[in-house]
Parts: structure tokens; sequence; C-alpha cells
């Protein structure tokens, strides 16, 4: 492999998980994309490249367990190109794959197939997640074998629960023996049959079926206690009310193996910043009303929720542009959660950096067993670098996800990825 | 007459001000005097073209426009989609694009998802008129109702309303209730628990029984119509029992003869669940009022309404 210009960057400060201060240094990246020096005030060497980071922050990589890139199977809503490219916008060096392509992977073939698609189409690691039952029909456990001995990250059936307790719990007794993480879309689909956005006055004012919150809060309860009772390792994927999130601070104190994840979509709208029927406000949960963002925000803080994921699920403005009811659930998500959190948190001093990398960076790769990175000497590079005085417009012009469908559509977030240094490539955002 | 600022399009009732509803029930009264001429037409429309675009069927809602409109001169094309037709995946904004093709200066517009006409007016410079959309809204019910209501009783504002039955399902409720909130008109509600969503709005106090609604002296019982089939689970034991419950029977009728409470239905009437057959006789029924009143009130919607059409 050839090596890369060395690159200096320069009049940084460097962020980390350790403190919520910021370390002003310069940091030195060598042709093989190794960290290799730290300071201030260092002296670059002949061939450097320069990086002027003069009021920026360098934050280590995020690293998204939550994202839907579309390919195979559906690339004409995003492609692992485009789904790399937005990562990379937003600061993002790794994600968990979801498994919901066509066809579902569901197999050690499958999941050996994606991957091979991945190294040869994304530039950043990108790792993909079995299904728990085989289609993702909720009927039949998949093929974990197989998928356990390629790696996966996690099982899921990605935006579908699996119905049945009965399969639900095999699939955790099974799961526990190849020491696989569940991940779970907590959903009780007899409850939230054909609704469109969160039940309540809502609901109501625009006429659609409602999601009533006891649909997530009674799943959340149900998967709690399979995992209780089979000792399996549980992620809860997308938590959006405070007393789902009630359910998850119980189980910890009762030392269950529990995991949540919240997206920032759900730490920063509420269902009352839904207008004029924008389906890019329709989500799955769907936003909820301001006491449950404030629940979340403070279990975000605290330490209940474990992992920020984006629920990154890009759709076509024409898919999206049907009525709100028939319109499918999601949003892009890669390229503006960094910039969202910290237009809403990190800049108005809710919290710093040192949490937002903890939440997006550290424990969401823990999760999925891999180490978390660090601006260190002797590290591979895995940094991006943050202009807090600068913006990130959301326009579909700026935006790199091939569906730039986003509630965050046509706002200009404070604070900007420059770019992202990932082993010896540099990916400036111009 | 206070200036209006011009509207293109009649969506829902939460977006209305008050001197714009007045304006519109203002201008329906000299419209309905006219049904009593034996010409009952007025040129305000002419050479003007009305689409009237019903994704469900509801031959009364599309009569009823149609009537206004040609009473008003406006040639009318009438295109009924039937819904096994539209079936997901289907794009509204191709379809749309086929309207405007049309060259129609209004479109009134029925469909069974909520939201759509918000979508249609949009894409189109066209005025788009919503004919019921979903469980979201029914502007000209609400606006028909208010003027059937103010007709009997002049001194509207502080009197009383009780609407029963199938809220949750109901545009008409939401539509009817917002308005008649707007002009002053307590509103409460009656039905089974199931049918009375939370989220509703905080002025529409809930009652729970008959002896409750009569107790709360309303001066009109609103009836909602009782959907026998419901997609998407049960709501009630049965017709039996919801008739037992809240239906009109002719005990209830005599209380309400007894308060000179005025009874209205936005039709058609299930006969027999929401209302027995001697209630239908009542000499305080409006439902035949609503009926021409909503002729009336569509006349003073499509003549207020500016279409963006004109500069094209």
């Amino acid at each position: 492999m050839p090596s890369a210009k060395p690159r200096l960057f320069q009049n940084g400060r460097i962020a980390s998980t350790a403190s919520p201060e910021l370390r002003a240094a310069d940091v030195l990246v060598d042709g093989n994309g190794v960290i290799v020096a730290i300071g201030e005030g260092l002296s670059a060497p002949e061939d450097a490249e320069l990086i002027d980071c003069s009021g920026c922050v360098l934050v280590p990589g995020m690293f998204d367990l939550h994202v839907h890139a579309r390919e195979p199977g559906q690339e004409h809503k995003e492609t692992l190109a485009t789904c790399a490219a937005a990562a990379l916008r937003g600061g993002v060096t790794g994600v968990v794959l979801m498994p919901d392509a066509a066809p579902p992977i569901d197999s050690g073939p499958l999941v050996k197939s994606a991957m091979d698609l991945v190294s040869e189409l994304s530039p950043i690691p990108m790792h993909q997640s079995g299904c728990l039952t085989k289609g993702r029909e909720g009927k039949e456990m998949a093929a974990f074998s197989g998928m356990a001995s390629r790696g996966v990250p996690l099982l899921t059936d990605a935006d579908r629960p699996v119905p049945c307790p009965d399969l639900m719990r095999r699939c955790m007794e099974y799961a526990r023996d190849f020491d696989l993480l569940v991940a779970s879309h907590t959903d009780t689909p007899a409850l939230s049959k054909a609704g469109a956005v969160n039940e309540g006055n809502v609901s109501y004012r625009f006429g659609l079926p409602g999601i009533p919150a006891i649909s997530q809060e009674i799943a959340i309860d149900r998967d709690i206690r399979v995992a209780q009772h089979t000792g399996a390792r549980l992620h809860l994927q997308q938590i959006s009310t405070a007393r789902g999130l009630k359910s998850v601070q119980i189980a910890k104190e009762a030392g269950t193996l529990v995991t949540c994840e919240v997206s920032p979509h759900h730490l920063v709208l509420t269902e009352q910043d839904l207008r004029d029927y924008n389906t890019h406000f329709k989500f799955n949960p769907p936003l909820r009303p301001a006491a449950d963002v404030e629940a979340l925000v403070a279990g975000f803080i605290d330490g209940s929720i474990d992992v920020l994921a984006s629920d990154h699920a890009p759709h076509t403005e024409f898919e999206k542009s049907s009525d709100f009811g028939s319109a499918p659930f999601g949003a892009a998500g890669l390229e503006t959660a960094v910039p969202v959190i910290h237009d809403r948190f990190i800049r108005a001093g809710v919290f710093g950096w040192d949490l937002l990398i903890e939440r997006y960076s550290a424990a969401p790769r823990r999760l999925a067993g891999f180490a978390p990175v660090a601006i260190a000497e002797g590290e591979k590079a895995e940094f991006f670098v943050f202009d807090p005085e600068s913006e990130t417009p959301v326009t579909r012009e700026t935006m790199k996800t091939k569906s730039p469908v986003t509630p965050f559509l046509g706002k200009t977030l404070a604070g900007r990825v420059c770019g992202t240094a990932l082993g010896g490539e540099w990916y400036g955002q111009g | 007459m206070s200036e209006l600022k011009p509207r293109k399009d009649l969506l829902d009732i939460e977006g209305l001000e008050l001197p714009e509803i007045e304006h519109v029930l203002s201008n329906a009264v000299p419209f309905k005097q006219l049904f009593q001429r034996s010409v009952k037409k007025v040129p305000a429309l002419r050479g003007k073209t009305v689409l009237n675009l019903f994704y469900e069927p509801s031959t009364r809602t599309s009569s009823s426009f149609e009537v206004a409109a040609n009473r008003l001169s406006a040639d009318v094309t009438n295109f009924t989609v039937s819904s096994s037709s539209v079936v997901k995946g289907e794009s509204l904004l191709d379809t749309i694009e086929t309207l405007q093709a049309m060259r129609s200066d209004y479109i009134v517009i029925r469909h069974q998802a909520a939201g759509v006409p918000d979508i249609v007016a949009k894409h189109t410079g066209a005025s788009v008129v919503n004919a019921g959309d979903g469980y979201h809204a029914h502007p000209t019910q609400a606006l028909l109702d208010a003027m059937t209501f103010r007709e009997v009783h002049p001194d509207y504002e502080g009197r009383k309303v009780v609407i029963v039955g199938d809220i949750l399902h109901s545009r008409v409720a939401r539509s009817t209730s917002t308005l008649f909130n707007k002009l002053g008109i307590e509103v409460a509600v009656l039905g089974p628990g199931t049918l009375v969503p939370g989220g509703r709005h905080d002025f529409m106090k809930r009652l729970r029984s008959w002896d409750e609604v009569f107790d709360w002296k309303p001066d009109a019982v609103y009836l909602l119509r009782v959907q026998l089939e419901r997609q998407e689970g049960q709501f009630f034991p049965g017709i039996a029992e919801y008739h037992k419950m809240y239906g009109v029977n002719t005990q209830r009728l005599a209380r309400m003869r007894q308060l000179g409470a005025y009874l209205m239905h936005p039709g058609p009437v299930n006969r027999g669940v929401e209302i027995t057959d001697e209630a239908m006789r009542y000499e305080r029924s409006l439902i035949n009022t609503q009926v021409e009143n909503g002729i009336a009130v569509r006349m003073a919607v499509l003549h207020w309404l500016q279409p963006e059409t004109d500069t094209n």
C-alpha cells in the first residue's frame, strides 16, 4: 500500500472522553496514517501537508450503531458510497449496517457477500449485522452460527420487532451461545397498527392514526424480561418515551445486561414540530411530547441511555412525497447527527464533547465488539476536525446522502465538520 | 365589510380567522335566499371550472358541491376515483400534474388519507376545497353546521352543543367542534371511552352519560354517524349496545323536547343505531336544513376563495 503524505493538524484543540476540557495541541499523522506526535508547536516534516485547525476541535471518529445503507437492493435510496460520504461529512468513521437489505441479510453467505460489497465500495469501515429471524419475517430463527462466524456485531430484525415472545425467547437463548448482542426494535404491532404519529393531541389534530406510547413501552418491558430470563445481552433501539427509559433504568439497577440507544431527532424534536403534514418528520418510533424529550436528554446525560445512533434511513423525496399516512418512516441522519447535537447541546453548554464522544464513539464501538478510538500517539488516525464557529447548511445541494430527506432540511446548524482523517486519508469537506 | 386577506384554499378550520368565518357565513345567507326564487342561479363564477375530485364515495357531499358550483354558473367536472384504483405506490404528485393540465380553477377534493388536500394545494394554483380528508377535517360541513345553528340561535354565543358518538374517527367532530369553539359555542362530547380520544382539544368536555348531557342542558344534540365496520379493531361490543348507551330513543327524545334542544346529524343517518325512526321525525330536527345550508355555504366558499390560476 502506498504511503500517504504526512499531515500536521495545527493549532486545534483535542477532545476526548477523559474530560470536557479540550487540550490545545498539534497532531502529526505519518504516511502510514498513524498519529506519531501530539504537542504544542510541533514542527512539520518537510513533505507534510499542513491543515490549519485554528479555532477547531479535533474529535475521535464517531461510530453509528444503526444505519440503513440500502445497498444491496434499494440503491435508488442510498448506496454504500453515498452512505459513506454522508458519514464522513458527519464525522462518522464506522457504522453498523442494518440487515434489512433486499434480500435480508439472514445467513453467513449473505453477510459475506455484503461485507465483500463494503470492502469494494466503502472508504469507511461498515459492519454488517444479521437478522434475528429468517427474512425478517418474525417466524423462524435465522442461521446464527454462520453469521456469528462472519463476525456480525449484532443481530436485529431492524425496524421490526419479533412479535412472538416465544420466538424472541429462543432467539435470545440461542444468541447467548454465541455471545451475540440482540438488538430489538421495540414495538407491539397489535398496538401501533397503521399509526403514523404519536397518539395524543397531534394525532387528533392532524386526524392521523396514532402510535400509542405503550406500543413501545410494553415491548421494552417484554424484551427486558426475556433478557433477564435468558441472560442474553439486549440492546434496545430508538428509545423514545420517559416510561420506556424508566424501564431500562430499573433493569440496569437490577443488573440486567441491557443497553439502549436514542436518536438525535428524538433528543431535539417533539411531536409539536410536525407541521403541514411534512413527512420528513415521520419516524418510527414517532416524535414524542416535550416531557418525553426532556427525560431522554436527562437519560442521555446521566448514562441510562448508552448510545447515540442516527437511525440513518434514507428514502427518496418521491417516496416521501406521498400522503403522511402512506409515506415511509425514517430520514437521513448520518451527516446531521454531530452538528445537531453540537447546535442544541454542546454549544449551549448543556454537556461537553466528552459526553458525545462516549455516547456516539466509544460506547457503540464497545457494544459492537470494537475498541474505542482516541486521538493519542501510536493510534491510527481516526478523527474529524470540527469548527464550532462555522455552520452546516442542510440543503439538497450540500447533503451527501442520495436522499436528502431530513427534518432539518432548510436549517443551518451551528458548527461544521471541516474534514475527517481516517488512517492515511483526509476527507476534507469543502 | 373589512378587507380580508385573499385566501386560495379552504383546508381546515384551525387556520381560519374569525372575520373570514363571518364573511362566509354572512355571504351564505343571500345565496340561500336565492333558492326561494325560480331562477336559482347567479353568474358569479361564469367561465370558471370546478373539478369535483372524490377518492371516497360520497353522493351527498359531491352533489352538494356540484349544485353549489352550478348555481354559481361554473362548469363542473365530476371525477370519482374508485378507491381500489388508488393503490399505494401511485403517486399523488403525478395525479396533481394531471390535474394541473386540466386547468381547473377550483378543486374540490375528498380523500381517505389525512393531509392530501394540503399536498394538492401546495402544488396547484387552483383553489382547493377540502371536502373531507381521512379523520382530519371537513371544513364546509363545519361552516354549514354553524350556519344552521346560528339560524335557530342568533344569540349563539355561550350556547351549548353536545357531539355524540365516534369522535376519534370523525373529521366532522374535529372541524365542527373547532368552529363552534371559535364562535364561542360550548362543546361537550358523549361517547364510549374507546372513541373519545384523550388527545382531543381541551375545550371538548367529556360527558359520561345521557343524564349528564341533560343536566348540562345542551341547545343542540349533534349525532355522528356510527361507522359499522372498522378495519383497525373493535371499539364497542355491538350495534345494539351502542344504541342502548348512546342512541337517541323515545325517552331521550322526550328529554330533548323538554329542553327544547335541536337535533343535528351530518348524514347519512343509520336509523335504529344512532337514532330511532321516531326521532327522525322530531320537530326540532335540523338535518334537512343542514343539507340545504350546505349548498349555500359551499357557494359562499367558492365565491370567497381566490384561485391563482388567472395569471397562468
